[in-house]
């Protein structure tokens, strides 16, 4: 620790990150992916955007989430119609199903009425409400039968980095507002919000805020979702099974950490990939016991398992760094 | 005799049929302590919900430095210079000391002019906590925490200070440092202060006026010394003569 005042972001987290993304983006040349691992890594990246994303409200502002399927749905649907309608360069159309869905995800204003449970009580009606809506919607989202998008192998192939890049500066932006005075409001609104508004923080703009930015980003993820697989079902991309998903892998991983819905996500796809092919009855189950588990033990799921770790091997390398000196 | 630098009008709240606060009048000026007692229920709390925005008052107006502040909101409040205390401290838990009195510090009075990351540390330091910044509130002692209550409210430069029993619940001694340090905050940052305070000796020496609810209304108001030779506190305090005589 040094004694001089901390950069905003310390060299060794700069560079560890730099080197890990650099890696991620030359690994389809260097390990040859098969399509499945391919598959595999491509979907990692675009849920841990999307946990990341979870995390701003349901670990740093404290609203957790059940609905957020509403908005990967509605970021994946508006960039999969606005991709159809014409030559629409994919990016664009991303961002476009991204921007609706950030601001979409006002529609849960009213809800912050509510706190607590009964918050996130409210987002599991908002977010069914959406599914029926959507569903039944077939002009937009070709109901049940869904939408296909044309089959472009190359886009495919690319979106891996488009799914890194997400990843990169989703982690990277998660990182600054941890470290910054912006995320010691959301700290402070998640601790008591009346007390917050007391010494002057406007709990509604940085509520309002943090559901366009969680929203803008699932729906990106979303948009990227309905490229790569290239067929979207609204029962699919609005189902409840993805909200829980988001609240699933945020909890195992670590809420309120930086790193704990990354890894929250990695561990969510490997056990579904696996675990669906060999027991499809079996994997909610797995989820639900992995979840009590957690948060008897490790409130701070992974992430803080990593910590407790790192701190055990710091205690046991320091007496011995001190017997080595005699 | 110059403007007041907060005045309250006839302010009055009603929770369905019960007036908890009746059309209360006050006035505060510049670098006054003004100290508000009255029994259990008298609306004290309500009146400074009122004044700091945390309740939209029924009707009443609130005038601050000469310009309506009455229902606005208490994080717009807080950047007019109007902060309050709560009674039962609530510490932001999962932040350190000075990331509590940080958040603060960020908002709070715009005509401040220490920027916010070096206010805090001074703050803690004026109010005595500089050496626990780096611990969280959970390891405070209560005194401790009303300490870190008084410092996240005065970290946003208030002008008014309301401030809601900093001084009831905790030792006698702590009594006489907190007292103390209520007055080192008039008299050597000029800040007017509203204090709620059961504990008579210290809001006896610490007011320059003092005022007195009972059941939503005003029943007095003077120096501290008329104030408790006021036949009606007397009686709110203490019931009239034939109840106090009955076995």
């Amino acid at each position: 620790m040094s004694a001089a005042t901390p950069a905003l972001v310390p060299l060794r987290v700069a560079a560890g990150f730099v080197v890990g993304v650099a890696l991620l983006a030359v690994a389809p040349w260097i390990l040859d992916f098969t399509p499945y691992s391919h598959n595999l890594v491509t979907l990692a990246f675009l849920l841990i955007s999307g946990a990341v994303a979870w995390n701003w409200m349901g670990g740093f502002l404290g609203q957790v989430s059940f609905g957020h399927a509403a908005l990967f749905g509605m970021g994946g649907f508006v960039s999969a119609r606005l991709l159809l309608s014409g030559p629409v360069p994919a990016p664009l159309a991303w961002l476009v199903g991204g921007l609706v869905a950030g601001v979409f995800s006002l529609g849960a204003h009213p809800a912050l009425r509510l706190r607590g449970p009964y918050f996130s009580i409210a987002t599991i009606g908002l977010g069914e409400s959406v599914r029926l809506i959507f569903t039944y919607w077939e002009d937009f989202t070709g109901g049940s039968s869904g939408l296909s998008l044309p089959i472009d192998p190359d886009m495919k192939h690319q979106l891996y980095w488009w799914g890194l890049g997400l990843a990169a500066i989703v982690v990277g932006m998660s990182w600054l507002m941890r470290h910054s005075t912006f995320g010691l409001q959301l700290l402070a609104i998640k601790a008591d919000v009346d007390a917050a508004g007391d010494v002057g923080v406007s709990a509604t703009f940085y509520q309002d805020l943090v559901f366009v930015l969680s929203g803008a980003v699932v729906g990106v993820s979303g948009g990227l979702y309905a490229s790569y697989f290239s067929f979207i079902e609204p029962n699919d991309m609005f189902g409840f099974d993805r909200s829980i998903a988001f609240v699933l892998m945020t909890v195992i991983g670590g809420v309120g950490t930086i790193l704990g819905p990354v890894l929250g996500a990695i561990v969510f796809v490997l056990l579904r990939q696996y675990l669906l092919a060999s027991y499809p009855d079996l994997y909610l189950g797995l989820y639900g016991t992995l979840l009590i588990f957690i948060i008897l033990f490790e409130p701070l799921g992974l992430a803080g398992l990593l910590g407790r770790l790192a701190r055990l091997a710091r205690s046991w390398r320091a007496p011995a760094a001190e017997g080595g000196t005699p | 005799m110059t403007a007041p630098l907060l005045s309250v009008r006839a302010l009055s709240k009603s929770f369905g049929g019960l007036r908890a606060l009746d059309a209360v009048d006050l006035e505060l000026a510049a670098g006054e302590i003004l100290g508000v007692i009255g029994p259990n229920g008298a609306g004290k709390t309500t009146l400074f919900s009122l004044i700091a925005g945390s309740l939209q008052p029924t009707s009443g107006q609130v005038h601050f430095e000469g310009r309506p502040v009455t229902g606005r909101a208490a994080h717009r409040l807080v950047r007019g210079g109007i902060v309050r205390t709560h009674q039962i401290v609530r510490p932001f838990a999962n932040l350190t000391v000075l990331e509590n009195v940080t958040v603060a510090a960020l908002h709070g009075n715009r005509r401040a002019d220490v920027p916010a990351r070096y206010r805090a540390p001074r703050v803690l330091d004026f109010v005595g906590l500089a050496d626990r910044a780096g611990q969280f509130p959970g390891l405070l002692t209560l005194a401790g925490r009303k300490r870190l209550e008084l410092a996240r409210a005065l970290a946003t430069i208030p002008r008014v200070l309301l401030l809601d029993e900093v001084i009831a619940g905790v030792n006698p001694t702590e009594a006489v440092a907190l007292a103390a340090l209520v007055r080192r905050i008039r008299d050597e940052l000029g800040t007017s202060i509203i204090m709620i305070e059961h504990v008579m000796p210290a809001v006896m020496s610490l007011s320059d006026r003092v005022l007195v609810l009972d059941h939503g209304r005003k029943i007095a108001q003077g120096t501290p010394a008329e104030v408790v030779r006021d036949p009606g506190v007397i009686e709110a305090y203490l019931g009239t003569s034939t109840e106090a005589t009955a076995p």
